[in-house]
Order: C-alpha cells, then structure tokens, then sequence
C-alpha cells in the first residue's frame, strides 16, 4: 500500500478497547496491513481480559488507563497522545472489526486535501448491504435528523467512531471531547467550534468477536443522554477551534 | 404547641450545628462543605425563635400555617445542599478522568524511557 501521506508528515491510529482480545489481533494486523506508515495506540480502558497484551504483541503502542474511563475518555487519551507527540493526523478505529482499515485512505482523503477538519465514514450515504436492527436505524434516523438541523447540513450517521482528523482537530479534541458515547455530541461540538466535518461512504462489518456493549435500556438511555448533551451543548458558549 | 414546637426545632437545629462544627475541627469535613450546612442549621435557629417575622413571610408567599412554612424552608435548603454536591461530584468526576488519563499517558512515557535505557550501552 503506498504511503498517501505528504512528506515528513505522521498519521496516528487511535484504537479505544474495553476487553477486546478476540478481535484486537486481527484489527492491528489488518491496519499494519493496510497503513504501514501509521503509528497504531491502543488505549486499552480498564480491561479485565489480555488486551494490552495483545495489542502489544501486535505491534501496537499501548496506553492502559488505570480503570474503565468510558469511550469518550479513552478517545480523548488518544488525542492528548498525539498532540503531545506532535501527529498531524489521526483516525479513530473501533476495536471489534467493524470498520475497514483499507478505508483508512478513504477517510483521509478529504483531511489531506484540506476539505475537511474531520471526515468521518458513514455507513448510510450509500446503501452497501450494511444491516442494522430496525429499532436501531430508527434511532440513528432521528438523531441524524435532529442533528441535520442543528448543523445546518447533512450527516447521515452521527454515531460512526470510524474517523479522521487533522491537527486542528485533534488539539480541538484533546481540550474538549464527550465523556459517554462521545459521537453524535461532538458532531454537534464540531460544528459549533467552526471545525469542519465532512462524511464520507464506508462498509462497516459485523464484530469479529467479543461483547457489544449495546443492550435495550443502554439504548434508550444513549437517546435520552445524547439528545439531553446536544441540547445543552446548543445553550453553551462554545471556544472556537 | 407552638412553643413547644420552636423548642424542638432549636434543639434539632442546634444538634445539626454541633455535629458539623465537630466533623469540621476532627478534619473529617472541609470547611467550603460545611458552610451550606451551618447556614441551614444557622437559619433554623433564627427563623425558630423570630415567630413574628415568620408568621409574616409564611402569610405573605401563601402558607397559611406557618409552621408549615419551616419545613418548606428546611427542604429547599437540603435541595440546595444536594445540588451543591452534585457539582461537587462532578468536578471530582472530571479532576480524576484527567487525573487518570495522565497516569496512562506517563505510564506509557515512562515504559519507553527504561527500554531505552536498557538498550544504550553504558560507558564504561
């Protein structure tokens, strides 16, 4: 795979995991596969099973929080990591198999030709057979249309953590980040901040292995709390970028 | 009845004023917690033993028994209390999510530095 990134120029993997040791090996492999020139982290949030361990042995720098942070948190990690050692971009890859890191490029692409502060993949803009539980869509349609409006533009999956970001984004991202299921609130943050999101077509996959963390009343409660946290993001006074 | 009301509650309040000044001097309460605490027990006190300004209030924000109006007062400074603790939890909330992300961050910083110095051959 060729090196798409302009000259002297460092891309950072971020791989937020909560005990992802059936999958994590494979994710890893598949990134050094697909991007050799990327650094991989893994920011390992308090897991009970091997995998520090295992990304480790895989290749990958490892961050162990000292307990469950949340998702948001762990990403957050990332962030501060790469604005500490100076990455002038990162992506975000869930930890379960579901994004492709031969879409690394794809993300990107809008980052490097500076169209957009943060690209994220989105499984909906074109219908590639990815399946979602009907319950689930519904929810996603809702907050991507209440969110649609509040940005005054299009985003047709706010809940994707399949994401690119260049420098002012990350520095953005390391002071101000969601704590729980960070995404569709910091679509809305983004936004506020006059940074600049841009979605791009992906294929998303099933989990390799290991838990969702996704159960009906986390469900309900992700709908209450995300709309609660956009809502109240709208009467902050938000710090630009 | 009602003196022997404003006795109780002198007690009670004065009971409250005595365990917080003694959590604060055994260093088991820090004085910027206690403060809303005293206030309250402070406030019992007052308004205990000032029946006739308190008749007055009660009767002017619609209480017709005043007592009554006590209660109504001991609960909106307990949600003031709670509230208070509330923000109090969630800065703490956030001082250890940072506080915790740096413990990683250094950890990891600290991992690289000792496997460099095991691989830079000594002077010697």
């Amino acid at each position: 795979m060729n090196n798409i990134l302009p000259a002297n120029k460092r891309l950072l993997v971020i791989i937020p995991a909560l005990n992802e040791e059936a999958s994590l090996a494979r994710v890893i492999a598949n990134i050094k596969a697909a991007a050799p020139w990327a650094d991989v982290l893994v920011i390992d949030d308090g897991s009970l099973d091997a995998t520090a361990r295992v990304a480790e042995a895989a290749g990958a720098r490892v961050v162990t929080l000292p307990y469950n942070l949340g998702i948001g948190a762990a990403v957050q990690t990332g962030f501060l990591f790469a604005r500490d050692h100076d990455y002038d971009f990162t992506v975000q890859v869930d930890g379960d198999g579901q994004h492709d890191p031969r879409e690394i490029d794809v993300i990107l692409k809008p980052i490097l030709a500076g169209e957009a502060d943060v690209a994220a993949g989105s499984r909906y803009i074109e219908d590639r057979g990815y399946i979602t539980p009907w319950l689930r869509r519904v929810g996603i349609v809702v907050l991507a249309a209440l969110i649609s409006l509040l940005v005054r533009r299009r985003v047709t999956d706010p809940t994707s953590g399949f994401r690119a970001s260049n420098r002012r984004a990350i520095e953005y991202c390391a002071r101000h980040y969601p704590s729980d299921y960070p995404e569709p609130e910091s679509v809305v943050e983004f936004a506020r901040a006059g940074l600049r999101l841009r979605e791009v077509p992906v294929t998303m996959n099933p989990r390799y292995g290991g838990q969702s963390s996704i159960t009906p009343f986390r469900s309900f409660y992700y709908m209450v709390k995300v709309t609660l946290a956009i809502i109240i993001d709208l009467l902050r006074h938000t710090s630009k970028a | 009845m009602a003196d022997r009301l404003t006795l109780t509650i002198i007690i009670g309040a004065l009971g409250l004023l005595f365990i917080v000044v003694e959590l604060v001097r055994q260093r088991r309460l820090e004085e910027q917690y206690s403060l809303l605490w005293l206030g309250t027990a402070l406030g019992l006190v007052v308004l205990s033993v000032s029946r006739e300004m308190w008749d007055r209030l009660a009767l002017s924000i619609g209480i017709s028994y005043p007592p009554t109006a006590l209660f109504v007062a001991g609960f909106v400074a307990m949600m003031m209390i709670l509230l208070h603790f509330s923000t109090v939890v969630s800065r703490l909330a956030r001082q250890n999510r940072e506080a915790a992300q740096q413990i990683g961050l250094l950890q990891w910083k600290l991992q690289e530095l000792e496997k460099r110095i095991e691989e830079t051959p000594t002077h010697e």
